[in-house]
């Protein structure tokens, strides 16, 4: 499968001193759906802002579409889609009227662009809203515009910086059952930043893990988990516990003991017939247990066996708050309550 | 360049104008204030009516350079205010529009920065030209319905619409220009208003615009000879009254004009330019 999308030692520093993406190097294959999977600060969107010419970078190089996106940035912008984590679409104009006008901007031909708008409207449900301002849409249907804007050129790879965020769950399935839709009929490379786990592990077809603006694993999903080594006996110890390490290495079947974030993660193939056992050690060893979970391969585990913590999907303000505070701060500048 | 990218950023702006009419009154309300209120009750010139009528005709001379009274003189200097104060939202709106993503949105398409920033231009001086054209329409009308009035002196042919139109065109050009370059460096709504506070007096206070000439001293003359506001109302008050009293012919301003608006202008685009480029 050729490349749609590499990236070779790609970094980007800002203000000389943070360094958000530290020399990453991955490739995505035409078609693919490639999931950037992080916390808030990770570096999935500098990261996406670098591909999509938004950003230069500090070192490093890239291409999209064949195209070198640092010395083509004009003409990537045409072959490529871009939709932003937050509502970028022009409140004061109608649904309609931010179709027409990115329909112009992207070249779209003069006699095609009315019936172009007319189709995306119609394939993501906005026909019976599409004559009504921006400012009067939900949530869901400003996402689903973001992403009509987006593809009204019909390009060639689709770049999603945390797509559904501020969706309910009914909001996204809809949002990714159209991208998935238009993966199979065109054959879009979808390239998308998230930090929802489920989303991720559900929908794309490979991943990467970034973390402290470094990639600590690629692969598909089911290559993640299954790096992971089978279940994962989770034993929380009350206090420090002399000697429980070295006893529950000695547990038949275990294949690692780790200690992280005050508690031992036990891997094994079958943790129902490790936690009688692990419990039955640290009684043994008189040390009292605040508690022990069993967790089947996620990729929750995945992002706490490459990066040593656990993975928090709250971690900051998110671009939600961010465009709530906006919202409410336009509202106020027009005097509305 | 491309005329269709531009047609359609240019549409965007109309459309939101459009749909402002509130932005649109409070512009309004500023110089119809001026007209009615300060231009009625500062019309000191009838004052001068005690005088025989060469001696008035020699003092009006000398203070409002051939005007038939103080407020037909200010109505023209009201179009370069309004010309001012109408273009001082366009980059406000830049600011906003960066805000709320949308400047992000148009940057990330294949349109250019000068599609960007010339769209803004011209929608950002369309209005503060409308505005200026009722400004003097409203000038005229008063002196038909008992007030003071803007009364023309003199015969006013095509090259003089043509001069006032371009003189006010290029005017509003000039502080768009300078505006919108503000909006593009600024990210902060309350920095931009601060400074266009600190600009916008100033360049007013120090043109020919509200004070009679002859009553400037001559440093301050010195200075608003040089003003685009004055440049501007000069156009206007040849064309209005003559050019008797006006040291050079309405072309001389125009060029001036010109100067200043190629000036902003290409200060404006360079920092357009820089302000839109990938952030490295």
């Amino acid at each position: 499968m050729p490349d749609a999308i590499r990236a070779e030692g790609l970094t980007k520093v800002f203000n000389g001193t943070t360094k958000a993406v530290d020399g990453i190097s991955f490739s995505v294959g035409e078609g693919e759906i490639f999931g950037f999977l992080g916390p808030n600060g990770a570096g999935k969107t500098t990261t996406l802002s670098m591909l999509t010419a938004v950003l230069g970078p500090t070192a490093g190089r890239a291409t999209v579409d064949g195209l070198d996106v640092f010395r083509n940035p004009h003409e990537l912008k045409q072959r490529i889609g871009l939709v932003f984590q937050e509502s970028t679409a022009d409140q004061d104009l109608t649904g309609r009227e931010n179709l027409e006008l990115a329909a112009a901007l992207f070249g779209v031909p003069l006699r095609e662009a009315p019936k172009r708008v007319d189709y995306l409207l119609d394939r993501l449900a906005l026909s019976d809203s599409a004559d009504r301002l921006v400012k009067t849409f939900s949530g869901g249907m400003r996402r689903r515009l973001e992403l009509a804007v987006g593809i009204i050129h019909s390009p060639r790879v689709l770049f999603l910086d945390e797509p559904t965020l501020g969706l309910d769950p009914q909001g996204r399935a809809g949002f990714w059952k159209i991208i998935s839709e238009l993966r199979s009929e065109h054959g879009l490379t979808v390239f998308v930043t998230t930090h929802y786990l489920e989303e991720a592990d559900g929908m794309c077809d490979r991943i990467s893990i970034i973390d402290h603006g470094r990639i600590v694993a690629t692969g598909t999903p089911s290559e993640l988990k299954d790096r992971i080594g089978g279940d994962v006996v989770t034993v929380r110890p009350v206090g420090n516990a002399p000697g429980l390490e070295a006893a529950l290495k000695a547990v038949p079947s275990v294949t690692s003991v780790a200690f992280q974030d005050g508690a031992f993660r036990v891997k094994c193939p079958s943790g129902e017939v490790v936690i009688p056992k692990a419990v039955g050690a640290a009684s043994a060893l008189g040390i009292p247990l605040a508690g022990v979970s069993l967790r089947r391969p996620s990729l929750d585990e995945v992002f706490l066996e490459f990066t040593g913590r656990e993975y928090r999907e709250d971690e900051g303000p998110t671009a939600t708050d961010r465009a709530v505070f906006l919202s409410r701060f336009q509202d106020a500048r027009r005097g509305r309550r | 360049m491309n005329v269709r990218r531009w047609a359609a950023l240019t549409r965007r702006e109309l459309l939101k104008i459009a749909r402002n009419p509130a932005a649109i009154g409070t512009s309004l309300t500023l110089p119809v204030l001026y007209l009615i209120l300060f231009g009625q009750g500062f019309n000191f010139t009838s004052s001068l009516n005690y005088l025989p009528p060469p001696e008035r005709v020699a003092a009006l001379n000398a203070l409002v350079l051939g005007a038939p009274d103080y407020f037909s003189y200010f109505a023209a200097g009201m179009v370069g205010f309004v010309s001012v104060t109408a273009t001082l939202f366009v980059g406000a709106n830049v600011i906003f529009d960066k805000l709320f993503g949308t400047l992000k949105r148009t940057a990330a398409s294949p349109a250019t920065a000068t599609d960007i920033f010339g769209s803004r231009l011209v929608a950002g001086s369309i209005q503060p030209v409308l505005l200026a054209l009722l400004v003097l329409g409203l000038a005229i009308l008063l002196g038909h319905v008992g007030l003071s009035g803007l009364h023309v002196t003199a015969t006013v042919g095509l090259v003089g619409v043509g001069e006032i139109l371009l003189s006010i065109v290029l005017l509003s050009l000039m502080f768009a220009s300078l505006f919108l370059s503000l909006g593009f460096v600024i990210d902060q709504p309350q920095t931009y208003f601060a400074l266009v506070n600190a600009i916008n007096l100033p360049v007013l206070l120090t043109s020919a615009a509200l004070y009679p000439w002859g009553a400037m001293p001559a440093w301050l003359q010195g200075i608003a000879s040089y003003n685009p506001i004055t440049l501007t109302v000069e156009v206007l008050r040849i064309n209005f009254f003559g050019d008797a009293f006006y040291p050079h012919p309405a072309w001389v301003y125009l060029l001036g004009l010109i100067g200043w608006f190629a000036a902003t202008f290409t200060i404006a685009t360079l920092l357009t330019r820089r302000a839109l480029a990938p952030k490295v």
